[in-house]
């Protein structure tokens, strides 16, 4: 086929469309979240601070760093979804860099053993809840992440396996966040090693995965 | 054909209302633009398929252009895409022997290639950029590069594997 008659059938096939909206996508994965958080809150109970109403100190910090990486991840997919040259897109790594501090201060806690981190970090690593954190989380970050990839195929990201890591990477703490309003732990260092094994696996997930899946 | 920045922009307004008078005009801009886009980057054998793509990819995709910002970085943004999928593929594709009876034409394109390959070659470690040539541009076998260059087998495996991902990245970072 020539250019010119590909042009006419191209032509011949034309429908009014409208421009996809990045507030869409970012809506339709806070409606999604919302929606696994209550389904976790509702198999398995809503942690019993946060049913009274005073919830400790942690669940506040590590819940607001899993949203605003969530967010400004989500925010990252939806600019990669209508692409340009010369567009940056690294707001998203601030965040990212936001939530790694969990992780460090366990850490650095941990090393220095910091006396009065005592009762930050008084609830008790129990390895029991990892495999249970991880799982949910991860499961949880499925569902997220399968919206937002379906949203992101009528989009054009031209670089795919960024695009992947962005869509592990939010539906990861979407996918934590949820099961974090269930989690009875209060530890730094539970939080430090098993919420940001969870990310970071359903990151690499992302990588892997979400590129197959938005390939055009 | 105008194919400045803002009748691409207009016509491609226009065409996503539905206009297929504009729809076609538009199409026949980018035709123009992508042409140019391409002749400095593919063999000229490859530019018309690669323009025909990259029209079906501007079509299927038109959702994602958002009118409210210019439109070039967009269809920029497209052609990238579709010339480094190209790439990779022309990368994948099994090489066969060229037949001697073919025509030589203008050996400025080739000479271009060659120009901006070195370029890239020349970003790259040289212990890379050496197997590199022996491999994949002298057509070398393995075991021979690692002779001639010094470098175990599984050293020249794994400097040509990176030395081509560096090579991508800095195409993609173009």
């Amino acid at each position: 086929m020539n250019t010119q008659n590909l042009i006419e059938s191209l032509a011949a096939d034309l429908q009014p469309i409208k421009p996809i909206q990045p507030r869409n996508g970012i809506s339709i994965v806070l409606a999604t979240a919302c929606v696994v958080a209550l389904i976790v809150i509702a198999i398995f109970g809503l942690r019993h601070d946060l049913r009274a109403g005073a919830p400790n100190p942690i669940v506040i910090v590590r819940g607001g760093l899993l949203i605003l990486l969530g967010l400004a991840t989500s925010f990252a997919v939806t600019r990669a979804a209508r692409p340009a040259v010369g567009q940056g897109q690294n707001g998203w790594g601030w965040a990212l860099a936001a939530a790694l501090m969990l992780p460090l201060a366990a850490v650095l806690i941990y090393c220095s053993h910091i006396v009065n981190a005592e009762p930050f970090v008084k609830g008790e690593m129990d390895f029991a809840y990892g495999p249970y954190c991880l799982g949910i989380s991860s499961a949880s970050a499925v569902l997220i992440g399968a919206v937002q990839t379906l949203w992101l195929r009528r989009g054009a990201p031209t670089d795919l396996h960024r695009a992947g890591w962005l869509v592990g990477l939010a539906a990861g703490s979407f996918g934590t966040f949820a099961y974090s309003l269930h989690c009875p732990s209060n530890s730094i260092y539970y939080v430090g090693l098993f919420y940001g094994l969870a990310v970071g696996l359903c990151a690499v997930i992302g990588r892997f995965v979400v590129p197959r899946l938005i390939k055009w | 054909m105008n194919v400045s920045e803002a009748h691409l922009h207009q016509l491609m307004t226009r065409s996503l209302a539905g206009d297929a008078a504009a729809y076609r005009l538009f199409l026949s801009g980018c035709q123009m633009w992508l042409t140019r886009f391409y002749a400095r980057r593919m063999a000229p054998s490859q530019i018309d398929d690669l323009v025909q793509e990259t029209l079906i990819s501007v079509h299927n995709k038109r959702a994602s252009y958002d009118p409210a910002r210019p439109f070039l970085p967009w269809l920029a943004a497209i052609a990238r895409y579709r010339w480094i999928d190209q790439l990779r593929k022309t990368g994948r594709a099994k090489e066969v022997e060229l037949d001697d009876t073919l025509g030589v034409d203008s050996e400025e394109d080739v000479i271009a290639a060659k120009l901006s390959l070195d370029c890239l070659l020349d970003q790259i470690k040289p212990e890379q950029a050496s197997v590199i040539r022996l491999v994949k541009i002298g057509g070398l076998s393995i075991a021979e590069a690692a002779a001639k260059s010094g470098q175990s087998e599984p050293l020249v495996k794994v400097n040509i594997h990176r030395g081509l991902k560096r090579m991508a990245a800095l195409v993609e970072s173009e």
